[in-house]
């Protein structure tokens, strides 16, 4: 945020490719965390890890983007699979900024992530709506989700 | 239809955060949590749609057929609520997926889930 309170627009912004390595004990980890039976494979929601987990830093550590992580609220969330990986495999994931509006105070931003493995071939598409409230209101709170994106 | 129920413990939250790499102090801090204005810590909305997508796996019959999944997080869940998660055939391919904590208030809204059969 600059000192005039203008909040930058990143819309269309895309951030360099991320490689990640899935390592077979931290998606067993992970499985057994939301009550998933380890020895089914790499949990669907692994994505969140090896998807979206790996690229929104970018955009949250981005200076341009001036995102206030204390009044960010992960709003919406869509996967989609073309394949689910293995344990053990390496895929890249690559974030980019769909769109950023805002509106009443409040800033939308559809946070957009391609994952392919190490061939090119898709693997994951990850979607996020996160929402940021003014510096002026009250920090988000979760339940609030439903009626900020209305 | 599948269908269940988990009451959500401060360990459940922790063990998520560390398995997710998700360390916001809202999770894992009650101090903190209560300076940006939550009755405390709250669960990752991420861990709900993670135990979402063990329901919505269980009727597509594998995690490994679920093609898409989504969902808004519409509700907090806090340590002690109970959340019922549940998943109903929708058409061929597809799931409508609910999750309501203790007082039926919902926390997971718009969820559909589509699979490979």
């Amino acid at each position: 945020m600059s000192e005039s309170g203008r909040i930058a627009a990143v819309a269309g912004r895309t951030y360099p490719p991320v490689t990640f390595e899935i390592d077979a004990e931290r998606a067993a980890e992970f499985a057994r965390s939301i009550g998933a039976d380890p020895a089914a494979g790499v949990p669907p929601t692994f994505a969140a890890v090896y998807s979206l987990g790996v690229t929104a830093p970018q955009l949250f550590g981005d200076a341009d983007a001036a995102v206030d992580f204390s009044r960010l609220l992960h709003a919406e969330q869509e996967f989609r699979w073309t394949r689910h990986p293995q344990p053990g495999e390496t895929v890249i994931s690559q974030g980019h900024v769909a769109s950023d509006i805002s509106r009443r105070g409040m800033r939308f931003v559809t946070f957009e992530t391609e994952t392919t493995d190490r061939a090119g071939e898709p693997v994951c598409q990850s979607k996020a709506l996160f929402v940021i409230r003014s510096p002026q209101g009250p920090p988000p709170t979760q339940g609030e989700a439903s009626e900020l994106v209305g | 239809m599948s269908e269940r129920s988990v009451t959500l413990t401060r360990e459940q939250i922790a063990a998520y955060a560390k398995a997710s790499g998700d360390h916001n102090p809202i999770h894992l801090d009650d101090d903190f949590a209560r300076k940006v204005g939550l009755p405390g810590v709250i669960a990752h909305g991420m861990l709900q749609m993670g135990l979402m997508a063990t329901v919505a796996a269980e009727a597509a019959g594998g995690g490994t057929r679920l093609r898409r999944l989504s969902c808004r997080f519409a509700g907090m869940v806090v340590p002690g609520d109970t959340v019922t998660f549940t998943a109903e055939p929708a058409g061929p391919g597809k799931l409508e997926l609910r999750a309501v904590n203790q007082r039926g208030e919902p926390v997971l809204t718009k969820s559909t889930a589509e699979f490979s059969r």
